[in-house]
This record gives C-alpha cells, sequence and structure tokens, in this order.
C-alpha cells in the first residue's frame, strides 16, 4: 500500500519553509476529527526530524521526532488514533476511520524507528484496495481491470492465444463461413419461391434440386458448427490447462511472505475458478461472438443491397430493442438476487437449528422456532410467486416488442410486394435477415459483462504469472555441505513490517549443538526457525550457517539439508509409505523400516491391515496426532538432515510414548545442530542450552542449570509446570 | 534446599491466587473513589483511592462501553490503556458522576467509538460484485464501498441495519422506515 501520498499544493506551500530540506518520508490523509466527524482535509507528513499535522490546509501539530519517545497507532472501535508517547504521558495527534487503519500502522512504525535514531525506513507489500485512478475496488490485483486499458488487455489475450494460433484462425475462418453459410442459404430460400413455387412452371425436378442444395446447406452448416464447437473446447481445455500449469508453477516459486499473504483460497481460486472462467469464455464465447458477429454484419449487408430504406428501418429500431433487452436482464438479475438472497437466509436458518437441535429441544423451543421458519419459508413463497408470475406475464411480451420490428417489415415490404418493387422470395429473405439481427440482441447485451469478466480473471492470472519471487538466491549463491554452526546476527523481522515478530535476535549456535527455544506462544520461537529455514527473509541482520549468509546458499541445497518435524503434521494423499520417503524418494523399503523403527511408528504401523500401504490424507485412513507426529519423525530421521528443527515435535503423544520418542530422537540429535520447540519444558532436558524468548527478544541463555539459578523467566516456567503437574496427580 | 523449593513454590501459588482473584472482582468506580481529569495530550487521567490495597494513580485510562449499542451510560469499563488493558473498574452509572468528569468520560468514549449513522443515501451503484454508495451520515458526508454477496447488509433488532464496508467501517440504518421510499428502493437489493 501507498504509505507516502503526494500532499495537496496548499499543504506542500504551507509545509516547504518548515522541511529545511528535508524529505516527507511517510504521508497520509486522515479523515475524522477528534469527536468523529467526516474531516474535509487531514495530512500526516513524516520526515527524518518532523511529524507534521495538517487540518484543513494548515500545520496545527508539529512534533520533534527526538524529542518524543514513540508513536503509535492505537486501534479505537471501528477506527484508530495516533497517538505520541513522551515520558510516559500520551499525546494524541489525530484520528481516522479504518479505511487508514493499515496505513497508519506502517507510519507509526516508521515514525517510532526514527525516534529510536534507526535510519530505516519500511514498506508496506499490502495490496491496495481501490484503484487511485478510478476508485473502484481491485479485485486483488496490482492493476485495475478496468483502467488497465484494452491494449493490456489484447497484449495479456494475445499472449495467452499466441500459441494457438493456428487454431484460433481456424476457428474464425470457420465461423465466417458459417456465417457466410447462414446468409447465402436464404437467397435460395429466396429463388425456390420466385423461381419454383411462384410461377406455374416450376417442375418436380426443380423442386427435388432446391430439397438436395437446402439439405447440403443444412448439413454444411451442422458440420461447420459442430467441428467449430468441438475445436473451442479443445483450445478452452488447452488454456486452460496451461494457465493452471503457469499459476501453480509461479505459486511454488512464489516466496512464503506472497503466499500467506493471501489466504488459501483465494490462491485455489486463482488456479481453479480464474482459469475456468478463461475456458468458459473460449468456449461459448469466444465461439459464438464471432459467428454472431458476422452473421448480424452478413445480414445486414445483404439487406442494405436489397433494399437500403428498409434496412435503415429494421436498424433504427435495433437500440430500442437492445435498451429494452438490457434494463430486462438488469431487472431480472435484480429480482432472482433478491430471490436468492432469500433463499441462502432460509438455508441458514435452517442449518442454525439443525446443528442446534440439542439447544433448540433442551430449552423446548420446537414451537418458537416452528414458527420461526414457517414465517420465513412462506415469505419465501410469496417472492418466489411475485418473480415467475411477473416471468411468465414479462418475458412474451418483451419478446413482442423486441420481434415487432419485423410487423414493420412486413407492412412496408408487404407494401412494396404489392406495388411490385419487391417478389415476395424477397420478402421472406428480408424478414429472416431481420431476425438474425434481432436474435443475437441477448447475447450482445450480456457480452461487456462476459468480457470484463474475462478481464478480471486473466488480470487476476497475470498478477500471480507476473510477480517476482522476493526471496531468491543471490547470483552467487552456492552448494555446500552444512556443518552446523548457525549465527543470528541482530536478526529483526515482522510478517508485517509494522509489527515486529523477532528484535535485535543474536545467538551463536556451535555445531552439534541442541539448543532449546522457550517462551509463550506469540514471542516469536516459530518465526526464528522460519528464518532459519528460509521461508522469510530477515528484515534486518543476517543469518549465517557455517559463516555463509543464507542468501549465499542455493535454496534448495539448504532445504535438502533441514529436517524439520512440526507440530501440525501435514499427511499427503498417498500411503504411508510414501509419506516416509516424501524428501527421500528413492528410500529403500529397509531404510523405510528402519526409520519408522526409530519414531517408533513402525509397530503400529505393522498392525494396520494395509501395513505401509496404508492409505492416508483426504477420505484416507484417519490417523491420531500422536500418530501423525511419529510419521513426522520417521519423515525427518530418514532425511538424515544436518540440522534437524523440532517444532513441539512430540507434543501430541502420551508421556511414554514421548519419552521413547526423545530417547529415539536422542541419538538422532548426536552430532547434529538442533532446534528444539517446546512447552513441555522436560522435553529440554537434554538441551545444551535453552533459549528463552520474551517480548520478541531474547531474556534468557544459559544451560537449564545456569537458568535455575538466575531465577528468571525460565524458572518460572518450570516451577508453574511443576505445580501444574502436582494439581493433576 | 528442599525448604527454599518448599517456599518457592508457595510463592508462586500465592501470586496465582493473587491474580485469579484480580480477575474475577467486580471493583466499583464511584465519584467517591476515583477523580477523574484532563490530560495535557487530550486523555483523562484517573486518581483512584479505592479499597486502599489499589490506591493508585493512572496517567491515563481507556474508557469501553459494556453495552455501546444497548446501553451506552451504564457499566463502563475504566481499564490501563497499555499491556494487557487490565480493568481497573466499573462505573454502573455514568449519571452519577458528577458532570465535568461525565462531560471528560463521553469525551473519551466519542473518541474510542465511531459508528456513524446513515440519514440519507444519495446513491448506490452496483458494478462487478462491489455496489458504491454515496450517503450523509451523522458525522458528514461519506462515500464507501461494500462488497456483494449476503453477510455485509444486516438487520440487528427491528428495522435497524448495520452495514460493513470493504475497510471494515461500520454505518448504522437507525430505522429503515425513515428514509424515503426512493432510498428504501435503493436499498432493496440488500435488505
Amino acid at each position: 500500500m501507498n504509505i507516502c501520498y503526494t500532499l495537496p499544493p496548499d499543504e506542500q506551500s504551507e509545509i516547504k519553509p518548515l522541511l529545511n530540506g528535508d524529505r516527507i518520508v511517510y504521508c497520509l490523509p486522515y479523515d475524522l476529527n477528534e469527536t468523529g466527524e467526516f474531516l474535509e482535509s487531514g495530512w500526516v507528513a513524516v520526515t527524518r526530524k518532523n511529524l507534521f499535522i495538517f487540518k484543513n490546509g494548515a500545520v496545527v501539530n508539529t512534533l520533534d521526532l527526538n524529542e518524543i519517545d514513540d508513536v503509535i497507532s492505537s486501534p479505537e472501535v471501528d477506527c484508530g488514533i495516533l497517538i505520541a508517547k513522551k515520558d510516559g504521558q500520551d499525546r494524541f495527534l489525530c484520528r481516522f476511520s479504518m479505511r487508514y487503519v493499515v496505513q497508519f500502522s506502517y507510519v507509526a512504525r516508521g515514525a517510532s524507528l526514527f525516534c529510536g535514531g534507526t535510519e530505516r525506513e519500511i514498506v508496506s507489500p499490502e495490496r491496495e484496495r481501490y484503484c487511485p485512478q478510478c476508485g473502484r475496488v481491485l479485485p486483488g490485483t496490482n492493476q485495475c481491470p478496468r483502467c488497465a486499458g484494452a491494449g493490456r488487455m489484447f497484449r495479456r489475450f494475445w499472449d495467452l492465444c499466441g500459441a494457438y494460433a493456428v487454431p484460433l484462425l481456424l476457428i474464425t475462418l470457420f465461423m465466417a463461413l458459417n456465417s457466410v453459410r447462414t446468409v447465402a442459404q436464404q437467397y435460395v430460400t429466396r429463388y425456390f419461391i420466385d423461381d419454383v413455387l411462384i410461377p406455374a412452371s416450376g417442375t418436380v425436378g426443380q423442386i427435388a434440386f432446391f430439397f438436395i442444395v437446402m439439405m447440403a446447406l443444412v448439413l454444411a452448416g451442422l458440420t461447420l458448427s459442430t467441428i467449430n464447437t468441438i475445436w473451442s473446447n479443445k483450445l478452452g481445455t488447452r488454456i486452460s490447462r496451461d494457465l493452471r500449469g503457469r499459476v501453480y508453477r509461479k505459486i511454488n516459486s512464489l516466496s512464503m511472505e506472497f503466499i500467506s499473504s493471501r489466504q488459501p483460497g483465494e490462491l485455489m481460486n486463482r488456479v481453479v475458478n480464474d482459469s475456468a472462467h478463461v475456458r468458459e469464455f473460449m468456449e461459448t464465447a469466444f465461439a459464438q461472438m464471432f459467428t454472431r458477429i458476422f452473421t448480424m454484419l452478413g445480414a445486414f449487408i445483404a439487406m442494405l443491397f436489397m433494399n437500403w430504406k428498409l434496412a435503415l428501418m429494421t436498424l433504427a429500431f435495433v437500440p430500442f430493442a437492445f435498451v429494452l433487452v438490457r434494463s430486462f436482464r438488469k431487472l431480472e438479475r435484480r429480482l432472482w438476487r433478491q430471490q436468492w438472497r432469500f433463499d441462502d437466509k432460509v438455508n441458514n436458518r435452517l442449518q442454525d437449528v439443525i446443528s442446534g437441535i440439542r439447544v433448540v429441544k433442551s430449552f423446548g423451543q420446537e414451537q418458537r422456532e416452528t414458527r420461526r421458519f414457517h414465517a420465513y419459508i412462506e415469505r419465501l413463497k410469496s417472492i418466489q410467486k411475485r418473480n415467475e408470475v411477473l416471468w411468465a406475464t414479462l418475458y412474451p411480451f418483451v419478446t413482442l416488442i423486441i420481434t415487432s420490428g419485423t410487423f414493420l417489415i412486413y407492412y412496408f415490404g408487404g407494401r412494396n410486394v404489392l406495388g411490385g418493387t419487391m417478389t415476395p422470395g424477397q420478402l421472406v429473405q428480408f424478414i429472416a435477415y431481420a431476425n438474425m439481427l434481432y436474435m443475437p440482441l441477448q447475447f450482445v447485451s450480456r457480452l461487456p459483462r462476459m468480457i470484463m469478466r474475462l478481464k478480471t480473471s486473466l488480470e487476476r492470472i497475470y498478477d500471480i504469472i507476473d510477480e517476482e519471487p522476493k526471496v531468491d538466491d543471490s547470483p552467487d549463491a552456492i552448494y555446500k555441505e552444512i556443518q552446523g554452526e548457525v549465527v543470528f546476527e541482530d536478526v529483526t523481522f515482522g510478517y508485517r513490517s509494522y509489527e515486529p515478530v523477532l528484535e535485535h535476535i543474536s545467538l551463536h549456535v556451535k555445531k552439534g549443538e541442541m539448543i532449546g527455544l522457550v517462551g509463550s506462544s506469540g514471542t516469536g520461537k516459530s518465526t526464528m526457525i522460519n528464518l532459519l529455514m528460509r521461508l522469510y527473509d530477515a528484515d534486518d541482520g543476517r543469518i549465517l550457517i557455517d559463516g555463509v549468509p543464507l542468501s549465499g546458499i542455493k535454496r534448495d541445497c539448504l532445504h535438502g539439508q533441514i529436517g524439520v518435524v512440526l507440530q501440525e503434521t501435514f499427511l499427503f494423499s498417498g500411503t504411508l509409505y510414501d509419506n516416509i520417503r516424501y524428501a527421500k524418494p528413492d528410500a529403500t523399503r529397509l531404510e523405510v523400516i528402519k526409520a519408522a523403527k526409530i519414531a517408533n511408528a513402525h509397530d503400529f504401523i505393522t498392525k494396520f491391515p494395509d501395513g505401509y500401504d496404508t492409505y492416508v490424507g483426504e477420505r484416507g485412513y484417519n490417523l491420531s496426532g500422536g500418530e501423525r507426529q511419529r510419521i513426522a519423525i520417521a519423515r525427518a530421521i530418514l532425511h538424515n538432515p544436518r540440522l534437524l528443527i523440532l517444532d513441539e515435535a512430540t507434543s501430541s503423544l502420551d508421556t511414554e510414548t514421548e519419552y521413547q520418542i526423545q530417547e529415539a530422537l536422542n541419538r538422532l540429535t548426536e552430532g547434529r545442530t538442533t532446534f528444539a520447540i517446546a512447552h513441555r519444558l522436560s522435553t529440554l532436558r537434554k538441551a545444551d542450552r535453552i533459549v528463552v524468548l520474551d517480548k520478541h527478544r531474547i531474556a534468557e541463555v544459559g544451560t537449564h542449570n545456569e537458568l535455575m539459578r538466575q531465577k528468571g523467566i525460565y524458572y518460572g516456567l518450570v516451577m508453574a509446570q511443576l505445580e501444574m503437574h502436582k494439581v493433576r496427580s | 534446599m528442599l525448604k527454599e523449593k518448599i517456599k518457592d513454590h508457595d510463592d508462586i501459588l500465592e501470586q496465582q491466587n493473587k491474580v485469579v482473584e484480580d480477575i474475577i472482582t467486580v471493583r466499583k468506580i464511584t465519584k467517591d473513589n476515583a477523580v477523574f481529569s484532563r490530560t495535557q495530550g487530550g486523555f483523562v487521567s484517573l486518581c483512584y483511592t479505592g479499597d486502599d490495597s489499589e490506591a493508585k494513580e493512572y496517567g491515563r485510562v481507556a474508557v469501553h462501553r459494556c453495552f455501546p449499542h444497548s446501553d451506552p451510560t451504564h457499566y463502563i469499563s475504566i481499564r490501563e490503556p497499555d499491556g494487557d488493558g487490565r480493568e481497573i473498574g466499573l462505573i454502573e452509572d455514568l449519571n452519577e458522576l458528577p458532570k465535568d468528569m461525565r462531560e471528560m468520560l463521553e469525551e473519551q468514549m466519542n473518541l474510542r467509538y465511531f459508528a456513524p449513522k446513515i440519514l440519507k443515501v444519495r446513491h448506490i451503484r452496483e458494478e462487478y460484485g462491489y455496489s458504491y454508495w454515496d450517503v450523509v451520515t451523522d458525522k458528514g458526508a461519506c462515500r464507501f464501498t461494500v462488497r456483494m454477496g449476503g453477510g455485509n447488509v444486516y438487520p440487528i433488532g427491528k428495522n435497524r441495519y448495520l452495514i460493513n464496508d470493504l475497510d471494515g467501517n461500520r454505518f448504522e440504518i437507525p430505522d429503515l422506515y425513515k428514509l424515503s421510499a426512493r432510498e428504501i428502493k435503493q436499498l432493496d437489493l440488500f435488505i
């Protein structure tokens, strides 16, 4: 998001003399005054030295950042306020609605860094919600599909279709041919009427001849459109397959930062739905678009040649019919949506009551719920009835009006026939053409919406395809065998840069050391591990392995040598055998069994009817949390990593099993650098050193005994856990 | 050694009990045991005498309503603004405080709660899954955007509606039928 807006001219001239050559680093509008009324114009500008508050064009407050301790953005109810802290006193600066809440969090953090004397500037990776040009909502993309312009859309479409130029050309050609066929067919009809039926000289042979020609034309049309449909569908599915592949490949190569900044459903949507929209467009709209447009054009040209006056008359009627169709469609959508919304309500109500049936029954509220539900379905019924009746009466009426243009032709054309300037065959032909003009109107009125949908989908797909991976190897990254020395050098990191999760972490871990990470939840234990795995890059400071910065080691090389056991164990759909050898697909059966034995998983696996071939995952065999964890441990053991990370690896196990696995793990961790996170402190007995994180920083480091003697946080935790166990037993 | 350990246990147990005690006690703030005053920074400070042991001065307090919609002048929770936001005490009835203090607290609550009421619907435009609203509220004119597709405009009580916009602001229609027929027709799609 933009956190450095451009000041309006008034404010600019106001601030210029105050800047003393400084640069505005952050600049945001705010929209509320103290009492919560919407404000005409309010601005906050931050330089390295000062913070300025503008109200209606004038500076109302100037703060010297060196003199205040902190700037914070405090969330209130449906709004937020900016506060400066000085000597323990809070000072109100400005107030804003939810529209600017996120941006102010960043600016407050940025200003607070300047207060602390840090020169670092922060940026906001969040997306803009609105198009800065037109103010419309952006559908989760960088560019507004509306403002991007037709050129950009065309380039995207061309980029998409470029590879399929030959089938596309063929489809277009076939569509054109089919249109020509449709138009030509009417000529045949006309000759049949004028030359065969009307003059008494027509013979049965002639009729047979026309019969064959018509038959051939119809068959040709059928063949053409069938081939067309098949090809369009083929093309559509091919394009959507290729798009899905491209998006999926891209998602895999993008950083966790990008991925976690979106909801998983959103990415799924882009892979599945947006590419489906493109396919749908190719199959239905695209295929029909040209046929219909060609046909309309062809029909109109033919009409012009036959009788231009009558042709123009028909055409004059088209805009009217078009407007009618459009407004009718709008009404239709509106009413349908109303009905659909109420339908939704009824379903929700039903679901609510059925899932809460125990509460309803235990409080004896069946009668009341029944009455309530009845009222709902009664309303739904009346809405449905009203809509259906409306359609039934309105629809034929609208069709009548749309096609009433043809009545004009009957009248004027009929007069021409009587006057001898037009043959009956020509009139029939003309009416057929007029219908060709009117019939596709429904379709044409839907077209802008279809194109917009395609544009949005394309924009969303290319938004990912064009995204540059952020965490990337430096160009001189190397493959190296990790020995296991890990150094955190003054590392600072936050998932959102206004919310630091780790601050100034410095830690030297010797090769082969086992480090226990302790701290209450949310203090950054797992974040330290995410950074070590390089799922994210540190904002400040760096992490070195054997003296080489993380970015200097090839990512696949790094991940190949780190083994992870997480608390939430994810098993892919597949057999247990496949899951255990996920990181080492060429492992032999014996190796898998050995790893499973160490992880204490072999026994329960062999007890399953299908043994190692047991199918797990969605719709598969349901393993318990402890079983899953043991599978994950086996997976890590088989991986034989140089660096081992255990994030609550044994938390779901009962004490006895945990003890056994701990013993097994001890054998595994021997000589390997290990980071272990655990809430149950007994798990960390064997740790060489314990690192206690508190308030985003390292609070204590030392061996168990050292920390117990210190009587600090760790001591308190150990004591509290002892107490808990006492109470339980 | 063992004695020391037992003593430590007792200390921790005592601490825990204090925390629990603090959580479950309802402390009342009245005009007799508390003095609120304005701070230079635009907030409110509290000098709380409480029950002897809790006497303390607070440089700034946060003022929360327990029932912001249904009973805005009763049960006002006075809390520490930073850290965990511990509750200092509850004011049962705002009207029992001296006028100046009541005003101070009301100002603070006005600063905290932002719920514009829609007085007039000028225009609603619907476009590709979003609706763009142009309204007049009791806090001034404003434009906002609502995602279509249910759940963002919902009734609370009879004829009273809440609207969630895309940014997370909440707007209120206090009484739908106080709006004109034309305005209600514009809202048809949502209600």
